[in-house]
């Protein structure tokens, strides 16, 4: 049998060196070193978590529904054509209304809730790429309101949120600025 | 020893392998038989185009006529991997351009391909046939107009899901009108209307013509007049599937649809006015292939339709299908062999659709052949996947996503390692997993104990410690690409098993705790491997070595590290410690 010269492998051959660790290799030193002292990530994030920054939770998100700049990149995992069409398609009508809806104005029987008399928004929190839904017709104080959002965002961090949101004129309002009715 | 055959019996021999893994394995018996094969090698596969040199492949192979590349990582389609970061066939085309005049075939995926590209394409190849961009970018309408006109015998010009920069349609009526040659045709990623009467025309003179898929800008209106001239259609990708409503209409297209006895496959439907489906009611039974998945219709007209195509293998659809309609599809389709649910709102955490875990669990009960699964959804139990997993062993692809990260069972409020065990231990053929929900080390254990023929695995927002990468790595014996972003794996599992990715394609980390120190030791200690650190914030090496990098891409290589490196990529190797300032030696190379 010849001498197997090869010049390239473009498949690597299986049989390699077992139970080669770098783990154990003469850097064991600069290893030990780098795992015993504390990530400057994990710093960094101690010093902003103690920091009480007063935010408004955007109540209403008229803008794209779709957006996901404020929350996780590249999540959920579809790709931009799908994101293109998602885009689109909220700027139409669902559901077989006619008139070009954002969530809020959804009436019975159009996106939102299967309950007649359901108000169902959308609620984004800053930094948080899911957003939630809320019926406002279940609320009868902007207190309950508070609670229901809090309990629904409680795995992220919530204290010092505002509530705010968007009125029909576009102007966004703190909530408990005007009567809850 | 026995005399060897002739080498042209050989020759004669090895053409009847096509498949590369029979190439590479005969290549190897001994030297004469390494060569014959080399020079009778006429397809190549490149699944990473920075693994090889363009030189190193030419060398070896002297004539070949088809190549397929691919660049850029699997996780650049969400976003992850940012622009400029590579991925250019431009050196492979000028070489090629002088080494391989008789090539026929160029198929890319996830590269950047320039005007420029396209011209020297279909300049410097006279039989040139194919051209496949999927996932493409940086070309524009321009650079077709080359294709169209210079490559006389075009048989196939597939667009995928490229980004193309819209100039103009008027590239189509770059085609001579003696181009009668195409077979294939997709321009669905195209914004601009293209000429139709052009399009009309080429139609109509292309005799040979299976697949035509029809960008959103062709009016429903006008897709009889296509159907009629090219009856013999296999695959049809429409276009904008809406119109007023109107009896012609409807007629007209109705007709046409009866007229195409061989359609098989279905892709488009673009703002989808239901009341038209019908119109493709007599073709429904021969159809095997239905892409839904930009269709905005819901149920009953949804569902009506898909249950009429007795004869599916392979659904893609959005989630409006809901569990109701895919427990109608479990009762029709007995063939299905492979279902994609896309998400309609896939940024809201509740959704407007009822689509849950049962809508699955019902398909993998009725559809006996089901063995590639894609899902997202909003909830997920270990039971239902403990079903799944029993009813359908044969599953090769199986890829979920629970929109909410970490999202445990909902039922328990436990992980779902449980589930997703049972998955990697009854699909014993498994290929490809992609996870989602909440899961610790544990299932990692499973998998790397189970998931003997697993190639790909795709993780986020999973694990606990670093013993979840290395059960992964020490386990998963036929991995070739891990992608992981989100997990809490850093230094141990990677430097302990840095011979493992010399046997694996690529492995890609992002936003995990593996520190550049770490990295630096892999780069410097596995000269096979391109161990690449992306820090868009600024350069590793700014911050203490233990700090984590935010991406990381480890790929095998005998072309050494890349020379076209953005600013944002570093490449750790042998000489990473003269370039980074902390060297306390004083190497200078």
């Amino acid at each position: 049998m010849e001498e197997m010269e090869l010049q390239l492998k473009l498949a690597l051959s299986s049989n390699l060196d077992e139970g080669f660790d770098l783990n154990d290799h003469n850097e064991e030193q600069e290893y030990d070193r780098l795992m015993k002292k504390k990530r400057c990530f994990d710093e960094t994030f101690e010093e902003i978590k103690n920091v009480q920054v007063p935010r408004t939770l955007p109540l209403l998100d008229h803008i794209d529904l779709c957006e996901e700049e404020d929350g996780v990149v590249g999540w959920p995992p579809i790709n931009s054509w799908r994101k293109k069409i998602c885009h689109h398609y909220h700027h139409n009508s669902r559901r077989g209304c006619t008139t070009p809806t954002n969530y809020v104005t959804v009436k019975n029987g159009c996106g939102g809730g299967s309950r007649s008399n359901s108000m169902y928004v959308k609620v984004k929190m800053e930094g948080v790429g899911i957003a939630r839904k809320v019926d406002l017709s279940r609320h009868h104080s902007y207190q309950t309101l508070i609670d229901t959002l809090m309990a629904m965002f409680a795995n992220e961090k919530v204290q010092g949120y505002k509530l705010a949101y968007q009125d029909k004129e576009g102007d966004w309002l703190l909530a408990g600025d005007m009567p809850w009715g | 020893m026995a005399q060897s055959f002739p080498e042209d019996v050989l020759e004669h021999v090895f053409s009847f392998l096509n498949h590369d893994r029979d190439r590479n394995a005969v290549s190897l018996v001994c030297k004469s038989w390494y060569d014959i094969e080399r020079l009778s090698r006429r397809r190549i596969f490149i699944g990473n185009c920075y693994a090889v040199s363009p030189e190193i492949v030419i060398r070896r192979f002297p004539d070949v006529r088809a190549v397929e590349l691919k660049g850029k990582p699997h996780f650049a389609d969400f976003n992850l991997v940012p622009e400029g970061w590579g991925g250019y066939v431009y050196p492979w085309v000028v070489s090629m351009a002088g080494a391989y005049p008789w090539l026929e075939e160029i198929k890319l995926k996830r590269m950047v391909v320039t005007d420029e590209n396209l011209e020297l394409i279909s300049k410097s190849f006279k039989n040139f046939t194919v051209l496949v961009l999927l996932s493409c970018e940086g070309f524009t309408t321009d650079g077709l107009a080359y294709i169209a006109a210079n490559c006389r015998n075009l048989r196939e010009l597939d667009l995928g899901e490229s980004e193309v920069e819209d100039l103009s349609g008027h590239w189509l009526s770059h085609f001579p009108d003696n181009c009668t040659s195409l077979v294939s045709l997709n321009i669905s990623c195209l914004g601009s209307e293209v000429s139709f009467s052009a399009l009309e025309r080429l139609v109509a003179r292309c005799p040979n013509l299976k697949t035509l898929r029809l960008n959103r800008a062709v009016p429903l209106e006008k897709l009889p007049n296509l159907l009629c001239r090219a009856p013999q259609l296999v695959e049809l990708g429409t276009g904008a599937y809406s119109a007023e409503i109107q009896s012609d209409i409807f007629s007209n297209l109705s007709e046409a649809f009866l007229g195409c006895k061989q359609l098989k496959g279905l892709s488009g439907f673009w703002d989808v006015v239901p009341a038209y489906l019908p119109a493709m009611y007599s073709v429904c039974s021969q159809i095997t292939s239905l892409n839904l998945s930009y269709a905005t219709a819901q149920n009953p007209d949804l569902v009506q339709f898909v249950s009429q195509c007795g004869n599916l293998q392979r659904l893609w659809v959005l989630d409006y299908i809901e569990d109701v309609g895919l427990e109608a599809l479990a009762a029709a389709c007995k063939d299905l062999q492979e279902l994609r649910v896309f998400p309609s709102d896939p940024y809201d955490a509740e959704g407007n659709v009822t689509l849950t875990e049962q809508g699955l669990v019902a398909v993998s009960e009725g559809c006996p052949k089901l063995q590639s699964v894609l899902y997202f959804c909003r909830q997920m139990s270990n039971a239902a996947l403990v079903a799944i997993a029993r009813n359908r062993p044969n599953m090769i692809r199986f890829r979920l996503c629970i929109i909410e990260p970490r999202a445990p069972d909902y039922l328990t409020l436990e992980p779902l390692d449980a589930g997703f065990g049972a998955i990697v231990e009854n699909c014993k053929e498994l290929l490809r997993l992609s996870m989602s929900g909440l899961l610790t080390d544990r299932v990692f254990e499973y998998i790397g104990t189970h998931a003997k023929k697993l190639e790909m695995l795709s993780i986020a927002f999973a694990g606990d410690s670093d013993l979840g990468l290395h059960h992964v790595l020490s386990g998963c014996e036929s991995l070739r690409k891990l992608e992981i972003r989100d997990c809490p794996f850093g230094d141990k599992a990677l430097l302990a098993n840095a011979t493992k990715l010399e046997t694996m394609r690529s492995l890609w980390m992002s936003s995990c705790s593996v520190s550049f120190g770490a990295c630096k030791l892999l780069g410097q200690k596995m000269p096979r491997l391109n161990v690449e650190v992306i820090n868009e914030r600024g350069p590793p090496d700014s911050g203490p070595e233990d700090c984590p990098v935010e991406k990381l891409y480890v790929y095998r290589t005998i072309a050494g590290p890349r020379v076209d490196m953005p600013g944002f990529v570093w490449t750790m190797d042998e000489r990473v410690s003269s370039r980074f300032s902390r060297a306390t030696e004083g190497h200078g190379d």
